[in-house]
């Protein structure tokens, strides 16, 4: 559906995507991560026809952007960071500006205002002034009108920033019903557990290069580390020395090991044969954040 | 196109500020300026009345750049600009769909004012056909200088200093004040090189001297080519202007 070759944008000497190579199945729920200033709302803007001018090609549906600008964004559904709406003016109002800005009209559209408030909440405050709704509203109205036109690709970027759970729950049963649709869905967030639980493939994007990407399964397939989390008074590396690497962690030690189960069973019996009594033993499967801390590092990136 | 030209006029209607700019602060200066003038200088009543009600019509015309500016500044900082730009609208009607709105807005406040002219002092009016074109003109030359310094500027308060320095400037030296005949010489041919100056003349030449569209050419040439240049500006600048709003 998407296929993004060597990709490569910059502003200035500031290089914001590097040769970036992607591709994005029909149907998926694809999720965009990496740090502040990675490239991720770079690579979004080129996706949706914002950004015009970058190196390498991009491919919707089989069509460079290039040569089709306008017809591919038909087929897109952008949403912003930034809340883009009129604060003045009306839910219903604002429907209606992106509506027309899509080519719809009349009958049909009014049909397709009235669908939308009612797939985004809003359909009891369509005729309130933007200005009096709260975050989360105004999240899932900006969500609204890139629906509109019922695009076949919706394009997120970091939808649920500032909003409280109830919204964001909204917004996640909202991308639910899109995928349920068949939609092909990109999504970008920071929060690491919204990514697992939406999305059936994911790309790593930092300093501009994709670092990683694949199906949510190979990912963890490939970075999935276990390791034995162990804590107690009398547990000291000498100890725990002899079954794995071990690195200090809180007031305990994790070993990290090939075979896990079979390390964690042999940690037990040698703690028991010694009458070491631990406090915590337990197994910890690596998570999204894990993985994502492994490809792009845990250094604060607004640091000069 | 249409619906971001719907969109920008609703918003305007809303704005309070506008009203002030547009319509309420002029009547306060006409007001103000013929009972200071017409009480104190003993003037020709009519004379005085085309002096005041043309030129401080012309020289609120040019405040329509406050908004024009305000609007565009605005839209690029929120990323409504970029978040247009990602809809198959093209580029060009969006430009065409933000600046109407300002045209017929300018020509409302000409008719207002005008219309309080009338209905207040008995102004005259002439040809309604070449008073229609001159309006028509100075709408194009306002909101063409306000198209052009809304793509330039970088902020707000730029855009309004810059603002000042024009509708404010170019009254004072374009005879909107007081007639050019009062000024010194070199004033006087300072002024002939304002749209402020040549709408001024355009007006007086169909309301005072009862003269038709052949008689205002000069001014209608003048005010056209001047905003045809502050649109090729804005054109030739907008591209920056939209790669600004995008980054």
């Amino acid at each position: 559906m998407i296929n993004i070759r060597e990709v490569s944008k910059s502003y200035g000497p500031i290089k914001a995507l590097q040769h970036a190579d992607l591709h994005i199945e029909k149907g998926s729920c694809f999720g965009l991560v990496g740090p502040n200033g990675a490239g991720k709302s770079t690579l979004m803007k080129i996706l949706v026809g914002i950004l015009e001018e970058f190196g390498g090609t991009v491919e919707i549906g089989g069509k460079p952007v290039h040569q089709y600008r306008r017809d591919i964004k038909r087929q897109i559904g952008y949403v912003p960071q930034d809340i883009c709406l009129e604060e003045t003016l009306t839910a219903r109002d604002n429907l209606l500006l992106f509506g027309q800005l899509y080519g719809l009209s009349g009958k049909d559209l009014n049909e397709r205002i009235s669908e939308v408030l009612t797939l985004i909440g809003l359909e009891k405050r369509e005729k309130s002034i933007v200005s009096t709704f709260s975050g989360g509203m105004k999240r899932r109205l900006n969500i609204g009108c890139a629906l509109l036109h019922a695009p076949e690709i919706i394009i997120l970027d970091e939808p649920t920033v500032g909003v409280d759970p109830q919204s964001r729950r909204a917004i996640f049963e909202l991308i639910h019903e899109l995928k349920a649709e068949g939609k092909t869905i990109v999504y970008s967030s920071h929060y690491m557990e919204e990514v697992e639980q939406l999305c059936d493939s994911i790309g790593f994007i930092d300093q501009g290069m994709v670092v990683e990407h694949g199906t949510m399964k190979e990912v963890f397939e490939k970075h999935r580390h276990s390791s034995i989390f162990i804590e107690g008074e009398q547990i000291t590396e000498e100890v725990l020395a002899p079954y794995g690497e071990l690195t200090v962690r809180e007031n305990g030690y994790v070993i990290t090991s090939i075979d896990p189960l079979a390390t964690l069973q042999k940690v037990a019996l040698a703690l028991h044969s010694q009458a070491v009594q631990p406090t915590r033993l337990e197994l910890s499967q690596t998570k999204l954040e894990g993985i994502f801390f492994e490809l792009t590092g845990t250094q604060l990136r607004d640091k000069g | 196109m249409n619906a971001i030209a719907k969109l920008e006029f609703k918003k305007k209607i809303q704005d309070k500020g506008l009203w002030f700019w547009t319509f309420i602060l002029p009547i306060v200066f006409i007001v103000g300026f013929i009972s200071i003038f017409g009480g104190n200088t003993g003037a020709d009543s009519e004379q005085l009345v085309v002096q005041i009600v043309p030129g401080y019509t012309v020289m609120f015309s040019f405040y329509i750049m406050i908004s024009i500016v305000i609007a565009f500044i605005k839209d690029r900082d929120s990323g409504m600009t970029a978040r247009i730009a990602s809809t198959p609208l093209p580029t060009l009607q969006y430009f065409m769909g933000k600046w109407i709105p300002f045209i017929l807005i300018v020509l409302i406040q000409i008719a207002v004012l005008f219309g309080f002219g009338v209905a207040v002092y008995d102004m005259p009016l002439g040809n309604t056909f070449a008073l229609i074109m001159i309006s028509v003109a100075l709408a194009f030359v306002s909101t063409g200088c306000g198209m052009a310094m809304a793509v330039i500027a970088k902020t707000e308060n730029m855009g309004i200093a810059l603002t000042q320095v024009i509708a404010l400037g170019g009254a004072m030296l374009g005879g909107l004040w007081m007639p050019v005949e009062f000024m010194p010489d070199i004033m006087q041919n300072i002024a002939q090189f304002l749209p402020h100056y040549w709408a001024l003349q355009g007006y007086q030449t169909v309301i005072l001297d009862g003269g038709n569209v052949l008689d205002v050419w000069a001014s209608l040439l003048v005010l056209i080519a001047y905003g045809a240049v502050c649109i090729g500006i804005a054109l030739s600048a907008y591209p920056r202007y939209l790669k600004l709003s995008k980054s």
